[in-house]
């Protein structure tokens, strides 16, 4: 029984471990700057070094994720609230086949710009951990806040973080 | 450029795969509209689903049992990725099964343990007519705890004439190592009793004595499992269950034919008597590969009792889709069991009787062999989702046993079981 | 109960070479087909409960992914 339960708990460990390294959220402490990038629109290209003078709020997304399909009408939202004060959002779509990203777009009609990166290779520069995950830059061309996943509770948080930084 | 986030982490939500039902579609853009007009966090629960099951299976032995069971299953998913379902299943069994005697070379009379006189003719195995209605209600409700637990609980209740059962079970998952490895400990306890019809025999006895009121079974469980992404078409599970259980575990209608030693004909029959503990483990071996268009499903799975029961089972489906809704999915299965340490066709009126007997060919050395497929597909433009399954059983035991005493040696105990099954259905969300 | 400690222990060496065998990672916008409903190891689990209750009732046998099996007084 002892045994067992030794046993048991050296399975658990690595799990108590494994939860306590990831908290959740948060403000970057010391602002790295975010390297720029040109990507495709339906329409034209979108590049960061483009939108100087503005917050970005950058969105990573794909068609078969589901919380990405919960995230988009909050980033409508936040886009729609914000956009006059200076906000702009770029929502970066990862899919393989564009054809399943412009299904997606077609449900929702994005206020916001959406761009395409099928080769993921923006992602890796930002080194995204999970899908979606999406990341504050200032003014200035700075990281002040990155996001994993999707979750009303941290919705609030973000916003804060959106109001801050465009009253700059 | 290599951002350093240490504060990040993965998403509360694992990427779910995106339906496209237009249900869904009206829903979220109301979901769109109401977040227009509201502060995003007040969105509480205008994502959250409902998805309604239905299936009815139809299972018929050849010359046997005749299974009807509908099935209807309500799930509601929330926002927030939390799952709450109920599940109601209706059994209507009827026809027969084998008692567990022997067959003879003349037309035998035989009794059956609720008091009837059946005559069996010639050579054939005697069957025990029968009929049964079972209800059974699960629920269960999952609920992910920050971003890398998930829990599930779930209850049962079912209800036969002669058979009750209560459970409940819990398992808990955690994504580990960037959500490459999902690890699973589980365990469930359910609490049993069997009733049979016209009282408990007494083991290994004439049927005659019986005792009155309920008879307690109670099975513990215990699971553990890890799966793990091995590249981006390919995980590969294993999981390990151990099952524990007490109390009264024997056949209470099944016998054994008492046979005469030196012509082989039965002259009477004893009950059937199990041992009242059984100790189950398995190892279950799973993958999933996706091709181009096409996934393979193989699983291989060991299993070993205290009965000293063994077996092997290989699973293999291969699904082939045609378009969104629209699949074809054949399926093989192989299994193959050893028998239990008491199980015997038939016992010696010369030998005293053992502490522990049965005739039941489920604890007979056994192949069984399905081949079937499932058919998915739609009508028109409506996204509700419809399946139909068709399966072909086969099931054989030992067959001639050289080794029988006189005529039996002639009579195949355990002949095939061809078994056809059909399963219809239907899906749609709101 | 010893012989469940030596079950636990050798589901865990029965589990490590799953666990270790390379170190790949797959990245989150890579996990397009590991998405898909049809990837999971349970797709339909309606089906898979009517198949549990099929063998469950024919074999002597019983195990799976599941610990909420049995329940009924067909075998």
């Amino acid at each position: 029984m002892k045994r067992k339960a030794v046993s048991l708990l050296l399975l658990l460990l690595p799990l108590a471990v494994a939860a306590r390294a990831g908290a959740a959220r948060g403000a970057v402490a010391d602002p790295p700057r975010v390297a720029s990038f040109e990507l495709p629109t339906s329409t034209g290209t979108v590049a960061l070094d483009g939108l100087r003078q503005k917050v970005v709020l950058v969105d990573f997304w794909a068609s078969w994720c589901g919380p990405c399909r919960q995230s988009f009408p909050w980033l409508s939202a936040m886009s729609e609230r914000y956009g006059a004060s200076g906000l702009v959002v770029v929502a970066i779509n990862l899919d393989k086949n564009r054809e399943l990203a412009q299904a997606f777009l077609r449900e929702f009609s994005p206020p916001f710009i959406v761009a395409f990166d099928p080769a993921g290779k923006t992602a890796e520069a930002f080194d995204v951990r999970a899908m979606p995950s999406s990341y504050l830059v200032s003014r200035t061309g700075r990281l002040v806040y990155a996001h994993a996943g999707f979750d009303r509770r941290d919705a609030d948080a973000i916003e804060t973080q959106i109001k801050e930084e465009i009253s700059k | 450029m290599q951002l350093e986030p240490t504060e990040q982490t993965e998403p509360r939500e694992s990427a779910e795969p995106a339906s496209s039902s237009s249900a869904l579609r009206e829903r979220l853009s109301a979901a769109a509209l109401a977040l227009l007009l509201a502060p995003a966090a007040a969105m509480a629960d205008s994502a959250a689903t409902t998805q309604i099951d239905y299936t009815t299976l139809f299972y018929g032995e050849q010359g046997r049992t005749q299974v009807f069971e509908p099935i209807v299953r309500a799930t509601r998913l929330f926002g927030d990725g939390q799952s709450i379902s109920a599940q109601l299943g209706i059994d209507v069994i009827t026809g027969s099964s084998p008692s567990g005697a022997l067959p003879s070379g003349s037309v035998q009379t035989v009794t059956s343990p609720s008091g009837r006189d059946i005559t069996v003719p010639a050579g054939q195995i005697p069957l025990t007519k029968f009929e049964d209605h079972r209800f059974g209600l699960d629920g269960e409700w999952q609920k992910p705890w920050g971003s890398f637990f998930t829990s599930t609980v779930g209850a049962h209740v079912s209800r036969e004439k002669d058979y009750q059962s209560l459970g409940l079970n819990a398992k808990v998952s955690a994504d580990l190592m960037q959500r490459m490895v999902t690890v699973t400990v589980g365990g469930g306890y359910n609490d049993d009793s069997v009733f049979p019809v016209g009282g408990t025999p007494i083991g290994l006895s004439d049927g005659s004595e019986v005792s009155k009121g309920a008879n307690s079974k109670r099975v513990k469980s215990v699971l553990f499992g890890v799966s793990r992404v091995l590249t981006r078409r390919w995980i590969l599970s294993v999981d390990g269950t151990r099952t524990f259980e007490r109390g009264y575990l024997t056949e209470p209608y099944k016998v054994i034919s008492l046979v005469s030693p030196f012509n082989g004909l039965p002259v009477g029959q004893l009950t059937d008597n199990r041992p009242s503990s059984r100790t189950r483990s398995s190892a279950l071996l799973s993958s999933v590969y996706h091709l181009r268009n096409d996934i393979i499903y193989t699983s291989y799975r060991y299993y070993w009792d205290t009965w000293s029961v063994r077996s092997n089972t290989i699973d293999l489906k291969y699904r082939h889709d045609l378009r969104e809704g629209w699949y074809f999915e054949p399926h093989v299965r192989y299994y193959r069991q050893g028998a239990a340490s008491f199980y015997t066709i038939g016992l010696s009126t010369q030998l005293a009787p053992p502490e522990y007997a049965t005739a039941d060919y489920r604890l007979g050395r056994l192949t069984t062999l399905t081949i079937g497929a499932d058919f998915g597909f739609r009508v028109g433009d409506n996204p509700s989702q419809w399946t139909l399954r068709a399966e072909y059983i086969r099931q054989k035991g030992d067959g001639l046993d050289p080794n029988a005493d006189g005529v039996q040696s002639s009579f195949d105990p355990s002949p095939a079981i061809n078994t056809v099954t059909a399963v219809i259905g239907y899906s749609f969300n709101f | 109960m010893k012989s469940s400690a030596k079950w636990l222990r050798l589901m865990i060496v029965f589990a490590l070479p799953v666990l270790a065998g390379g170190c790949a990672t797959v990245r989150p916008w890579d996990r397009d087909l590991l998405a898909e409903k049809r990837m999971r190891f349970i797709p339909n689990p309606m089906l898979h409960g009517i198949d549990e209750h099929i063998y469950f009732s024919k074999e002597a046998s019983m195990g799976g992914q599941d610990v909420s099996g049995g329940g009924c007084g067909c075998n």
